[in-house]
């Protein structure tokens, strides 16, 4: 039970950062390639404020948003300037950047060495040490994710973004500033994946750089294109299969480094096979 | 006085490197217009078929040296065969076709990682005497120097085959447009196929001399890839020639840079270069 629940936790977590994701490179269109570094700037704003200081976790979940939002917002003013491949790259470079800070600025982060001993989350005197409960806390947070960025795409907002998505030029045309939507879109993703952050570091109680390094952010990126692409479910089935893949192979009797690189193999054909024969992904409505 | 001219040396070391991956990267760039991410595990390709030939089966050294740069160029061709031919076919969108190129990194380096181990390992011998130079003060070492010349010679003999050749010539009309190329009766296909076949042979080049130099493992090519990336950026995406300048301005910064900040910041200083030349010179130094 507490193995289905570890497994539910992680899929949960990667489903708000692979639905928050989905926001940008699927229903926006735009290749965002620095997802874990907002993931990340989440993680370690919980881990240092409930290793350093005795604030509880809701708000240092709080703090992570708005950290998130913040440099989102700083980096988000230069991306919207770009689409398409330019804006992978310089998103890119800029996870390879916070990646960098994370591990190098050892002092507030501990290095390479990461954060250990960070503590559950804990209401009104419960903690939620044991996983079922802390599963049932990540479900609340997912739900309520989802529920917002359901909002999103389908408020007046969201018809806009997929607008930009379809024909940037035209939107502009007819007035729209769509740079504006663009870094709107880009900073409410920043904070989901900071939740979603906030939530990893809590249930792993260690974090160190290696989580949030730049292949990362492609390994999520592709959970998006393979579930689908602009569709909140896809992004959820994407997650989940990437998430399981590796323990499925582990039951097939795989040892477990070799199965972490055939998981690496099998996500890496899915992806150019899918380029070539499906390239919205199994539920998408959109294509790259 | 003697820094300044280590740390010169040690630039123009790095830059001729990045020259190199840059040079590779913007031959296909010219020519199928995406950022092929792909390229990066060409690298690694020719890095560990020298150190299977030389080290685990025990041919000379030149002999491995030259099957694993021509077996990176088979490597590169036979991807873009199965991959990219079938993915342009379909009139894929530059997005779709780097999603499939981060796919074939990421099988590749798994495959090697699943053969070799990722572990890092080293190409020289154990106790290869590294001879070392010293040139005005500063001290450089023997395959460091290889690499100065085989940069050279490479450039060179790109120019002149870009210059006098009818291959060249068909190469620069692709480069301006393929549809045009193939009207006047190039066969533009095959020529990208070749045009592939000497860019990657040039990233199992890179791949060696990077692992005599410092070592090998199967994600090696991904950092150097983004480093030529931003060379080509910063001297003009497509542009042979400024990626070569770019390359060596970016190596020389980046060695410079670390006169007063840790050496753990290079990647960082790198990427901020990256997006600061995005932001306000996206055509790079040369274009206009």
């Amino acid at each position: 039970m507490a193995y289905l629940a570890h497994l539910g936790i992680l899929i949960s977590i990667f489903v708000m950062l692979s639905m928050s994701l989905n926001l940008v490179v699927g229903y926006t269109g735009l290749l965002s390639v620095t997802h874990v570094a907002f993931f990340g700037i989440g993680a370690y704003a919980t881990a240092i404020l409930l290793t350093m200081t005795d604030i509880g976790f809701f708000t240092s979940v709080v703090v992570g948003i708005i950290a998130a939002l913040t440099s989102s917002f700083l980096i988000g003013l230069i991306l919207s300037k770009f689409d398409d491949d330019f804006y992978a790259l310089a998103s890119l470079g800029f996870n390879i950047i916070v990646f960098s800070i994370f591990l190098n600025l050892q002092s507030v982060t501990g290095g390479p060495f990461g954060i250990s001993g960070i503590d559950r989350p804990e209401l009104f005197g419960f903690i939620f040490t044991s996983n079922v409960s802390f599963l049932a806390l990540t479900l609340i947070a997912l739900v309520a994710l989802y529920f917002l960025s359901h909002f999103i795409v389908n408020s007046s907002f969201g018809r806009v973004i997929k607008a930009i998505r379809d024909d940037e030029k035209a939107l502009q045309i007819f007035g729209y500033r769509t740079h504006y939507y663009k870094l709107t879109i880009f900073m409410i993703s920043a904070g989901m994946a900071a939740v979603a952050g906030s939530f990893f570091a809590s249930y792993i109680t260690f974090i160190d750089p290696s989580s949030f390094a730049a292949t990362e952010s492609v390994f999520i990126l592709s959970m998006v294109i393979l579930g689908g692409l602009a569709d909140n479910k896809g992004a959820a089935l994407g997650a989940a299969t990437i998430i399981l893949l590796p323990e499925f192979l582990r039951f097939v009797g795989m040892p477990s480094d070799i199965a972490a690189q055939m998981r690496q193999v099998i996500y890496g054909l899915l992806l150019i096979v899918l380029m070539i024969y499906r390239p919205q992904g199994f539920l998408g409505k959109y294509r790259l | 006085m003697d820094i300044f001219i280590q740390l010169t040396l040690n630039g123009l070391i790095a830059g001729s490197i990045y020259a190199l991956v840059a040079l590779g990267f913007n031959l296909s760039y010219g020519t199928m217009r995406f950022f092929d991410l792909g390229y990066s595990a060409l690298i690694a390709v020719g890095g560990y078929t020298v150190f299977f030939l030389s080290r685990q089966i025990g041919l000379p050294l030149p002999i491995s040296i030259l099957i694993g740069t021509i077996m990176a160029g088979i490597a590169g061709y036979i991807i873009y065969l199965l991959v990219y031919v079938p993915l342009r076919k379909r009139k894929a969108s530059n997005m779709a076709l780097l999603v499939a190129s981060l796919g074939i990194f990421t099988v590749i380096q798994a495959v090697i990682g699943i053969f070799f181990s990722s572990q890092f390992r080293t190409l020289s011998g154990p106790v290869d005497a590294e001879r070392i130079f010293h040139v005005f003060g500063g001290s450089i070492t023997r395959i460091q120097v290889i690499i100065l010349g085989t940069s050279i010679v490479v450039m060179f003999a790109l120019a002149i085959i870009f210059r006098f050749t009818t291959f060249g010539k068909s190469i620069r009309a692709i480069g301006d447009s393929e549809e045009v190329s193939k009207i006047v009766g190039i066969n533009t296909s095959r020529i990208i196929g070749y045009v592939l076949f000497i860019g990657s042979a040039i990233a199992g080049l890179v791949g060696i001399l990077v692992g005599f130099d410092t070592g090998i493992t199967p994600t090696m090519g991904f950092s150097l890839l983004l480093k030529g990336v931003v060379a080509s950026i910063i001297g003009g995406v497509g542009n042979v020639y400024g990626g070569v300048v770019g390359a060596l301005f970016l190596g020389l910064i980046e060695n410079y840079g670390i006169w007063h900040i840790s050496t753990e910041w290079k990647d960082a200083i790198a990427f901020g270069l990256l997006i600061l030349f995005l932001y306000f010179r996206p055509q790079g130094i040369f274009r206009k």
